[in-house]
């Protein structure tokens, strides 16, 4: 059996002294989504940058494909794809130029017809040859989530995504998150308040003091056993 | 292969575009060797040997400035973090880095040398086909330093002062060696001459630039 | 078990300390070329010797560091780092004390010299890129890999100083001193006083590992000091 997309540990992190996250269990399968909420600084960033693969844990673990976070395989890494505040674009590249950069260093087939694919699915085909630091911030975001997408990700990790977009943005962004998911992707978002998807079964939790706490319509203990969330989340 | 290839034709693309990093190491050169004209008196500061300090001086300089600009401009909207999510080596990210930081450092030297033949007195003959694998070996050694340790002195408050503070000491042999290399060549005395300085420069380029290939991975990377 | 190899450490030391100051002031005889002034030999060959040392365990505890973890690499690493650049610094003072009467300058590049004065150099850059960076998490690595690659650097220093100095002497003749010991009292004298100093180093070295590991322990109570409150403070 493949391992999970996500599994976590009784992962804690800690800067210094003050503890960010504690005994965090997360479990998010293939095709699965699962939406983390928080406000600001309950530590929904330092989760996603350690999914990432770019923070370490300061105890616990956290498992992407059966491989420990901060030690990934190139190919795992692959698999992986941020999106978040931080556009990871470069002002002085042009869109197209971007997308193939990406997609040669995710060693994607044909680079160029990929980027080009891309630009045309968020729209922004006119404006390949245009430098990204003339980008509206609308744009600069579809851009980044092309950039993203390019690459066919297992795992797409999205802080706050619909954070500034317009309501196109907000469409194109939802539409890819349903695309990605029917393809077999798993999503791990973070936002300030509970999503609702048409169509799409969301598992949502709440960071609360460190803690990530399974919400759901059934009345769970805040600490779930790893057991029942083993069983628990292929029921919901 | 491709990644380092992908990120070095990058950088070097960006750099075409803005150029900011290639002028201001060019102007730099170019201050520095205005400042020991002024400073060292004609009958003292002329001739190959002279010349080859000022250059070496020059490199050491715009070296720090430019060298550094190479890894730290992927701050910009955190590219730094996708280059580190993406399936790219540590390693390979370096030898792109320090790779792109040689290329502006060579063409920053190369008016840097324009400069010194003009302003020390030399001519422009064979001596600089003989100076330019010098420098090269120079500006290899030196970015590999420079690669490295911008890494380190990028997350400290007041790291522009710590770049310096730890190449220059690092960097002394292959000054040393450079220096002397450089004048055997300008000077048109036999390469033979200068055989152990070139030596000396070769295995400083080796071990570093290999230190700096194994360890990249310990000071990139986020808290 | 530390503490009392850390008193016999300091007895061993002291009482070599006291046996070889005898032996350099009183019992070597005076060195026919140098006179008296030779005498600081017996001081300057064990402190270079210790601070060359130092910068090797600096970087094979880096090296442990990086490859097995544990801070206990670290604070030995850095610990060394202390004492060496103080024991580097009096080697240059010993130094220069004894070029002044042989050459009547306070400094000359000589190989030697000029060798000391770059360790001195690499000393000084990673204590002030400790100091910069001490509230990174990340503090232990950076020193780490800088320690392992200023020690790669000593011996092309080295190579390339003493390749200058020989090709170009200063105008002052390169001094011999150090070999060329004709009395068998003087290689006595030389071989306690390395050893007395070697103890001393390690007696230092020791004392001041210990603060530093005391140290991590005390941050390590704090965290989980922190922890714990954490977890309570929300049930």
């Amino acid at each position: 059996m493949l391992p999970p997309a996500v599994e976590t540990r009784a992962l804690g992190k800690s800067f210094g002294l003050v503890p960010v996250l504690l005994d965090v269990d997360l479990r998010v399968a293939s095709g699965r989504a699962a939406v983390i909420i928080g406000g600001n600084g309950a530590g929904k960033s330092t989760l996603l940058a350690i999914l990432a693969g770019v923070s370490a844990p300061s105890s616990g673990n956290a498992l992407i494909f059966g491989q420990e976070s901060h030690r990934l395989a190139a190919d795992t890494r692959r698999n992986i794809a941020m999106l978040s505040h931080h556009s990871f674009l470069y002002p002085n590249l042009t869109a197209l130029e971007n997308l193939e950069f990406y997609a040669s260093l995710y060693g994607v087939r044909n680079p160029h017809d990929a980027a080009y694919e891309w630009l045309t699915r968020v729209g922004l085909a006119n404006f390949a040859g245009e430098r990204v630091r003339r980008f509206s911030r609308g744009m600069e975001q579809r851009l980044a989530a092309a950039r993203a997408m390019i690459a066919a990700p297992m795992l797409l990790l999205l802080d706050e995504p619909f954070g500034a977009l317009d309501s196109a943005g907000v469409a194109i962004m939802t539409d890819l998150i349903r695309t990605e998911l029917a393809r077999g992707c798993a999503v791990v978002a973070s936002a300030h308040a509970p999503m609702k998807f048409d169509g799409v079964d969301l598992d949502q939790y709440e960071i609360r003091r460190g803690r990530l706490i399974p919400l759901s319509d059934h009345a769970e203990p805040p600490r779930a056993s790893r057991l029942r969330a083993l069983l628990g989340r292929q029921n919901q | 292969m491709t990644a380092f290839v992908a990120v070095l034709s990058k950088d070097l693309r960006l750099e075409l575009r803005s150029g900011m990093s290639t002028i201001a190491m060019v102007a730099l050169a170019m201050l520095v060797l205005v400042v020991l004209v002024f400073a060292l008196n004609p009958g003292v500061a002329r001739g190959p040997e002279a010349a080859a300090g000022a250059l070496w001086i020059a490199l050491v300089f715009a070296g720090m400035l430019g060298a550094s600009r190479a890894l730290l401009a992927e701050n910009e909207n955190a590219c730094i973090r996708a280059l580190l999510m993406s399936p790219i080596d540590r390693a390979t990210l370096f030898a792109a880095k320090l790779a792109a930081a040689a290329i502006f450092m060579m063409v920053a030297l190369a008016a840097g040398v324009v400069l010194t033949v003009l302003f020390f007195n030399l001519n422009f003959s064979g001596a600089l086909v003989r100076l330019a694998p010098i420098l090269v070996l120079g500006v290899i050694g030196f970015a590999a330093l420079a690669t490295l340790l911008a890494a380190i002195s990028g997350r400290a408050r007041g790291g522009e002062l710590l770049l310096p503070l730890l190449i220059v000491p690092l960097f002394v042999p292959a000054l040393i060696a450079g220096v002397r290399a450089a004048g055997a060549a300008l000077s048109g005395a036999p390469m033979a001459t200068a055989r152990d300085w070139i030596g000396i420069l070769i295995a400083f380029d080796v071990l570093f630039v290999t230190a700096g290939y194994l360890l990249f991975e310990h000071v990139i990377g986020e808290e | 078990m530390d503490k009392r190899l850390g008193n016999f450490l300091g007895a061993a030391t002291l009482v070599l300390t006291a046996v070889s100051l005898w032996m350099v002031f009183a019992w070597v005889p005076t060195e026919a070329e140098q006179g008296i002034v030779q005498r600081i030999f017996y001081f300057h060959v064990p402190l270079a010797w210790v601070a060359f040392a130092s910068f090797a365990i600096v970087a094979v505890a880096g090296i442990f560091y990086l490859w097995l973890g544990g801070q206990i690499w670290d604070d030995l690493g850095y610990a060394a780092a202390e004492i060496g650049m103080l024991f580097c610094t009096l080697m240059m003072v010993t130094g220069s004390l004894w070029a002044k009467p042989i050459w009547g300058t306070w400094w000359t590049w000589d190989s030697r010299l000029t060798t000391s004065f770059v360790l001195w150099l690499l000393y000084g850059g990673y204590l002030i890129m400790r100091a910069m960076l001490e509230e990174s998490e990340q503090v232990a690595r950076f020193a780490a890999v800088v320690g392992i690659v200023a020690a790669l650097d000593v011996p092309v220093v080295i190579v390339s100083v003493r390749l200058w100095r020989t090709i170009h002497p200063a105008v002052l003749v390169t001094r011999q001193g150090g070999h060329g010991l004709e009395d068998p009292r003087m290689v006595v004298t030389l071989l306690v006083s390395i050893t007395a100093f070697t103890l001393m180093f390690a007696w230092l070295l020791m004392t001041r590992l210990a603060v530093l590991r005391a140290r991590t322990r005390s941050i390590e109570l704090a965290k989980a000091i922190a922890m714990a409150e954490f977890r309570a403070g929300r049930a």
